[in-house]
């Protein structure tokens, strides 16, 4: 076996070198595609987090004063059970609160500093029955209820901007559709060429009797790296632009956007779907290949 | 080793390639398959490797019906059959070593077995000393010999040839034809296809003559000519000895050029 693997790589080697230009447009084709892909995934992932964060899937909050009393706290609550437009609500004390803050305000560690569990107000999150009733509650709360610092409700502009990423998302993933289809069409084509440079070897392997997968396996092999390697240059390229934008909303001190810093968990899964990705679509390019050209 | 029971194969548009042909070649055999050009001999040559499967009729080697195969192990067969060919087909990028080893290497043998192997079968062929010259470098004969090597490399149980000295002079060709003899005389069965008048008269094995698909003649120890007015065997049971005109070739037979003039004339003088 370890002659055939030694084979196997040495094979898929000079296959590519042979065909290195052809293989370089499907790999920058790949690349590109991909890291349409990713950047689609990641703007799709930092805005719903940064909405999520400012409405948080509620209509309402109401943020208590850091000290307000807790008499003040149980009437307010009282006031919500009696409001008819209000269904639902939680109440984050002072120590859940802190912690949301943290992430709200992940993009900028100095206002971070600044708060302690103590100063930071406690909050009461809120779903309405209609979000239009949004504004019209919000205003009872902010005429000088005791204890209430500030109501709040997310605004049209929001909405406005998700249906904008929305679409700005749909288009990036279209063009990166676009671009992924000619990657494998490219993959194939280099691995048709590979098959008629090989055809020589290709006919002797049958006739002294080597396996199918024998003769298939190092243009699988090829269409698989030259998969791969445009997924690793889309990572780097993902990972670049994720961290130059990262870099923008720190050095701005941008911190309504903090949230649109993903932590690197997400970044990881990201770039493992945009790898995985490249290894579809260079077996799927290379296994058409094979199958339609290489008569075994 | 090989048996074909009522064997017809047929190609778009065309009579058949070979039509209803049965016949039985025995282990260690010598059998030169002889016709003109389109009378079925790379078709039965073809049907053995199963690269073509026939229309009806079966096809046996070493006690396998081969169209029962299923396809993943077609190349198992092809491991129990070298094949050499007019062109050659050797890789010319490779050395002589090289392109014999690559045979055993694309198999799965083992390093060391193939080195042993392709030292001990490029001594058979007598090329033990030009093993790092590429095919460009070598005559004709000598890269036949490479495609010799290559083929039996892996002991099959029966080496097929398909025109082997189409491309070379007939000085050559008589290397080539002891090289494939001495092959046979280990027990190999060989099948070869050609139209060499002088190696069929010189060799004096057995003959199956295809004509338009038919089997027109089947003789244990045949020569080139005398297809159209003999009777067809059976099974490979010699139909008929040719006496006076095979001795006429078989005397000439130091020399394969002269040997074919011997035997026209031969032919003539029966006539």
């Amino acid at each position: 076996m370890a002659v055939s693997f030694e084979y196997v790589a040495k094979e898929t080697a000079t296959n590519l070198w042979r065909n290195r230009m052809m293989a370089l447009a499907a790999i920058l084709t790949v690349a590109v595609s991909l890291s349409l892909v990713g950047t689609a995934l990641l703007l799709r992932q930092a805005v719903n987090r940064q909405i999520g964060q400012w409405s948080n899937n509620v209509s309402l909050q109401i943020f208590m004063d850091a000290g307000a009393t807790s008499t003040q706290v149980t009437s307010v609550r009282s006031t919500i059970a009696q409001t008819p437009q209000i269904t639902r609500c939680s109440y984050l004390d002072h120590a859940q609160s802190y912690a949301q803050a943290k992430q709200v305000l992940a993009g900028s560690p100095t206002a971070i500093a600044a708060l302690t569990p103590a100063t930071t107000p406690t909050v009461f999150k809120c779903q309405l029955k209609s979000p239009g009733d949004a504004a019209t509650v919000a205003t009872t709360f902010n005429s000088g209820v005791p204890g209430v610092y500030q109501a709040t409700s997310p605004s049209q502009s929001i909405r406005v901007m998700q249906q904008v990423t929305n679409v700005l998302q749909l288009i990036l993933l279209v063009i990166a559709i676009v671009l992924l289809v000619s990657s494998l069409v490219l993959i194939l084509n280099a691995i048709r060429m590979a098959i008629f440079a090989r055809r020589r070897e290709v006919g002797v392997m049958k006739l002294v009797g080597a396996t199918n997968w024998f003769i298939r396996v190092p243009f699988m092999l090829e269409g698989l790296v030259q998969g791969v390697l445009g997924a690793l240059a889309a990572v780097v390229i993902v990972l670049l632009s994720n961290i130059g934008v990262s870099y923008l909303i720190r050095h701005y001190k941008v911190s309504v956007l903090g949230s649109a810093v993903l932590p690197v968990h997400d970044l990881v899964v990201t770039e493992l779907v945009v790898v995985l990705i490249g290894v579809v679509v260079g077996v799927a390019g290379s296994s058409v290949a094979v199958r339609r050209f290489l008569d075994v | 080793m090989i048996r074909f029971d009522n064997v017809t194969k047929s190609y778009k548009n065309l009579r058949p390639a070979l039509d209803d042909i049965s016949l039985e070649i025995q282990k260690g055999e010598f059998v030169f398959l002889v016709g003109s050009s389109g009378s079925g001999k790379t078709t039965f040559l073809k049907l053995l490797l199963r690269e073509e499967v026939p229309d009806s009729g079966t096809v046996w080697v070493a006690g396998r019906d081969i169209g029962e195969l299923s396809q993943w192990r077609v190349p198992y067969l092809r491991r129990n059959l070298g094949c050499i060919f007019q062109d050659f087909r050797l890789l010319p990028n490779k050395t002589v070593t090289e392109n014999v080893a690559f045979a055993l290497e694309v198999i799965g043998r083992p390093r060391t077995v193939v080195r042993t192997q392709v030292a001990q079968v490029l001594d058979l062929v007598g090329l033990g000393e030009k093993g790092d010259r590429i095919p460009e470098e070598l005559s004709g004969g000598e890269q036949q010999r490479v495609a010799v090597a290559r083929a039996f490399v892996n002991r099959p149980l029966v080496l097929l040839a398909d025109e082997p000295t189409g491309n070379l002079d007939p000085a050559t060709t008589q290397g080539i034809m002891k090289l494939l003899d001495r092959i046979n005389r280990t027990g190999t069965t060989v099948v070869m296809a050609t139209h060499d008048v002088g190696i069929v008269d010189t060799m004096r094995r057995r003959v199956v003559q295809l004509d338009q698909g038919r089997l027109v003649r089947d003789q244990a120890r045949g020569v080139y000519g005398f297809g159209e007015d003999m009777t067809v065997s059976s099974r490979g049971v010699p139909a008929i000895s040719v006496a006076g005109a095979a001795d006429a070739g078989y005397d000439a037979a130091g020399d394969p050029l002269t040997g074919r003039v011997a035997t026209v004339r031969a032919r003539r003088g029966t006539r």
